[in-house]
């Protein structure tokens, strides 16, 4: 009972600092909003809605003519980036190349399609006078879209030039049978062409588990819920933060030799670790139920989903949180050092362990290494639940791997403990 | 007074640089968190960024059509991702490892225990589909969902495969509805002919492609004349980032510089100091000295540093040294500001943990936000409500190649903004001292 009698003031003493609270509630709940909102839950249009959540590309035909009108293969081109599932196009009118760059390095458009003077003449001619020169494409090489819009215009490219090689194979055919393929014979089997890329015969449907897409009836527009990355994440980055002012109690206690005069006492050197250890991990645990509450309850977060498998993944992570902060306020001497022994940590494991992005997107090397964290199985476990839609089977390792954390720091935290 | 100026400068710029705080937090967590981003993206291999390696499983079964000597697409799709040297960008080993598998089912099921990021199914019908003039199939993509980048690539490759069979297809529709309708009617040995010359041109054009005739030329918006290269993107991402955390940390380094004032204050060495000769102004005047000289030692490390080791491009000259000179003027001045409305230094936790981390936030947040697509407008101007954002935005354009006469509008706000703060940073405390 006199681990609860440490634990109850240790609380009570966090409790009467607000600062505690900012830390623990509203800097994660306000950086999870900043980069959900950043990362998915952004405006295309402005216009509040999100109608079309592919990439906007502009598309500058250089070729418009006096009468401005553009020709077939423009419009063919036109035609199939729109029916592209990745990029939709933004037709550029009387805007020059110039100011077509600066909407791309202003980040207003993905990319740009130029399509040189001469371009359709070319594509009728390719193979039989000259190839037809390359589309330019601008794109920003630090942006992730770039690979996405230069995939989808190549695949509009090369289907026109296969829709024009099918014309001209359907003209040598009929010349082949004594026919004659006069123009309007090319330009009619060209729109045949053209018109059967709109629903090709051979396709890829894509499909995927998870708790968070939507029916697909809602069509090209739907897309994951942005928060499931950055609610967990910030949860991770935050239950480390944390861990500043419960590892200051026990600063201050070493400090003011307060921790002496409890020797004194009849409380037991196993009681005042472990009464500060049980602070530690109420206060974590505390932070991340309110914190799975507010992703639930206002981000559409379906954490309940699998209640059990949830409570394991909140309970290891606050395990092991609450043992690497026994640790730190074992081995800071000063507040200062205990601000910077939770900060370093905080940064190295959440950003090592995919809190700030997926591993996914980082090298192989990393993702290795990455795994070495319990922050990376925290992560791996929540999304389990969050985004890959499964359950209890799916938070065994992850629980284990946090579970062995929490032994490892809190038993170098007993065996570096000193009460003086 | 101007040796006594110095003095104390002097003596607050030693005990600052003795301050663990100060090294972890001015410039050990810096270049910690830049080299955590160097190493996410392959920097440290010297090779760039390289895509990960994507884990495929594809289960074929699809029915070969022994009426066409046993025709089956399916098995060709396999062969072409297991191909070691194809796909026309590399070897197909770099971008991902085949395994097959006998069942749907039991491949969805790998994919969701994480064992492989992408399940191909290639449905029983797919090569008779070529065949049947109304013919339809589609091979099933089932992809982790929290995966983009594998799914994305391994989508672009069988997408390109898939398209050239679809176009033998409607190569033969096209030719047989055509010559159709000029009466003549076509034998499926001719519509065979038509399919394959088509195959043979769409083979034609990777081979095209590997060689060097690209269909697209891709270029960078700031800087036309290159093309697009992976080996710089990597640098051109570190910059970004170090150029947010410089910023980021050196509004930290102001404020906590300028509360050494406070803590003296409060040891009581402050009030014992306004007992002596040295005028007031003179012991203020030394500890702003110390906060700026504080802030060009940790600007200097940090740019050196970053420059030597993770090849960050700081921009020009000129430019550069307007970016330093403006974030040290309006961080030590913003630090100043922010001090003097502190009661003591107890509420520096607040200040600085909340107040000045979300500001910091805000106000580096182009960082985050220069990969992603579609930003509105309200997120790209939300930097500039706090003076963070300013001084990167005069970092930004520096290190986007932008000349003086571009940045003298941001660095003209930055450095009114810190007369601003200055002036009631120092009046506050001249009434405080009074």
């Amino acid at each position: 009972m006199r681990v609860m009698d440490l634990l109850l003031k240790d609380l009570m003493q966090l409790m009467r600092d607000w600062k505690t609270a900012l830390f623990l509630l509203v800097m994660p709940i306000a950086f999870t909003l900043m980069f959900g909102f950043i990362f998915g839950g952004i405006d295309a249009t402005g216009d509040g809605e999100t109608e079309d959540a592919r990439l906007p590309v502009g598309y500058l035909d250089l070729g418009l003519g006096a009468s401005e009108q553009p020709t077939s293969i423009s419009m063919h081109l036109l035609d199939m980036i729109e029916r592209s599932d990745a990029i939709r196009p933004v037709e550029l009118t009387g805007v020059t190349v110039e100011r077509a760059q600066a909407l791309v390095a202003d980040g207003d458009l993905a990319g740009v399609v130029i399509v040189p003077v001469g371009y359709g003449e070319r594509v009728l001619n390719a193979g039989t006078v000259s190839k037809p020169p390359p589309l330019e494409v601008i794109a920003d090489p630090n942006s992730s879209t770039a690979s996405v819009v230069r995939e989808g215009v190549r695949t509009a490219t090369v289907r026109l030039m296969g829709a024009v090689e099918i014309a001209q194979l359907s003209a040598q055919a009929l010349e082949a049978r004594g026919g004659t393929a006069d123009e309007a014979f090319v330009a009619q089997a060209l729109d045949d062409a053209v018109a059967a890329w709109q629903t090709p015969p051979l396709a890829i449907v894509e499909t995927r588990s998870g708790a968070t897409t939507t029916p697909e009836d809602e069509g090209p527009g739907w897309s994951e819920n942005a928060y499931a990355h950055s609610s967990p994440g910030m949860m991770v980055q935050f239950s480390i933060a944390g861990l500043i002012g419960a590892a200051n109690i026990l600063v201050m206690e070493r400090k003011s030799k307060c921790l002496r005069r409890l020797l004194t006492t009849a409380i037991s050197r196993a009681d005042i670790i472990l009464g500060h250890f049980l602070t530690m991990f109420v206060m974590i645990f505390a932070q991340i139920v309110v914190l799975m509450a507010f992703g639930q309850i206002l981000l559409g977060l379906d954490y309940l989903r699998a209640p059990l498998a949830t409570l394991l993944l909140a309970v290891a992570m606050a395990l092991w949180t609450a043992s690497l902060g026994l640790l730190i306020g074992v081995l800071a001497k000063t507040e200062d050092q205990a601000v910077i022994f939770a900060m370093v940590p905080m940064f190295v494991f959440s950003g090592l362990g995919g809190a700030w992005m997926p591993l996914e997107f980082t090298s192989e090397t990393f993702q290795t290494v990455g795994r070495l964290f319990p922050s990376a199985w925290a992560m791996d476990g929540l999304k389990n639940i969050l985004v890959r839609g499964m359950g209890l089977e799916s938070v065994w390792m992850p629980v284990g791997v946090m579970l062995a954390y929490g032994v490892f720091f809190f038993a170098l935290a007993v065996w570096q403990f000193r009460f003086e | 007074m101007r040796a006594k100026i110095w003095d104390i400068a002097f003596k607050d710029v030693l005990r600052s640089l003795r301050n663990m705080f100060f090294l972890a937090f001015g410039l050990g967590v810096p270049l910690l968190m830049a080299a955590i981003f160097y190493f996410a993206f392959g920097g440290a291999g010297g090779e760039g960024y390289q895509v990960p390696t994507t884990s495929v499983i594809v289960v074929n079964l699809d029915e070969a059509l022994a009426e066409h000597g046993d025709f089956s697409a399916g098995e060709m799709l396999l062969d072409f991702l297991s191909f070691e040297d194809g796909g026309g960008d590399g070897s197909m080993a770099d971008l991902m490892t085949i395994t097959e598998m006998d069942g749907a089912a039991e491949a969805r099921v790998a994919v969701d225990r994480q064992e492989a990021g992408v399940a191909l199914i290639i449905p029983a019908d797919f090569s008779a589909a070529m065949f049947e003039p109304d013919g339809e199939s589609a091979i099933e993509m089932y992809s982790d969902p929290t995966l983009t980048l594998g799914p994305g690539i391994v989508k672009g490759i069988v997408g390109r495969f898939v398209d050239t069979l679809a176009g033998t297809k409607i190569a033969a529709n096209v030719a047989l509805a055509r010559l159709a309708e000029e009466g003549i009617k076509v034998g499926e040995g001719e519509l065979q002919d038509v399919a394959m010359a088509y195959a043979n041109w769409a083979i034609s054009l990777v081979a095209g492609e590997d060689a060097g005739n690209d269909l697209l030329t891709v270029r960078s918006p700031l800087n036309p004349e290159a093309e697009v290269s992976q080996d710089n993107g990597v640098i051109q991402i570190i910059s970004l980032i170090m150029g947010g955390m410089t910023v980021f940390y050196a509004f930290f380094t102001g404020a906590s510089s300028a509360l050494t004032i406070l803590q003296e204050e409060e040891d009581g060495t402050l009030a014992r100091l306004f007992t002596t000769p040295t005028t007031q102004s003179t012991i203020l005047g030394g500890k702003f000295i110390a906060i700026f000289i504080l802030l060009l030692v940790q600007l200097v490390v940090l740019l050196t540093v970053s420059s030597l080791i993770f090849q960050v491009d700081w921009g020009a000259p000129l430019p550069l040294v307007l970016s330093v000179v403006s974030l040290i003027v309006i961080s030590a001045s913003f630090g100043l500001f922010v001090t003097s409305w502190m009661r003591d230094t107890q509420q520096a936790g607040v200040i600085y943990g909340g107040v000045m981390t979300v500001m910091g936030m805000i106000g580096i947040s182009s960082v985050f936000t220069a990969g992603v697509p579609n930003v509105s407008p309200a997120v790209k101007t939300a930097p500039l409500i706090v003076p963070q954002g300013w001084a990167m935005r005069v970092f930004e354009l520096a290190m986007d190649g932008a000349g003086v006469d571009e940045l003298i509008l941001p660095v003209a706000v930055v450095l009114l903004l810190s007369v601003v703060f200055f002036a009631v940073g120092v009046q506050r405390f001249k009434k405080r001292f009074a």
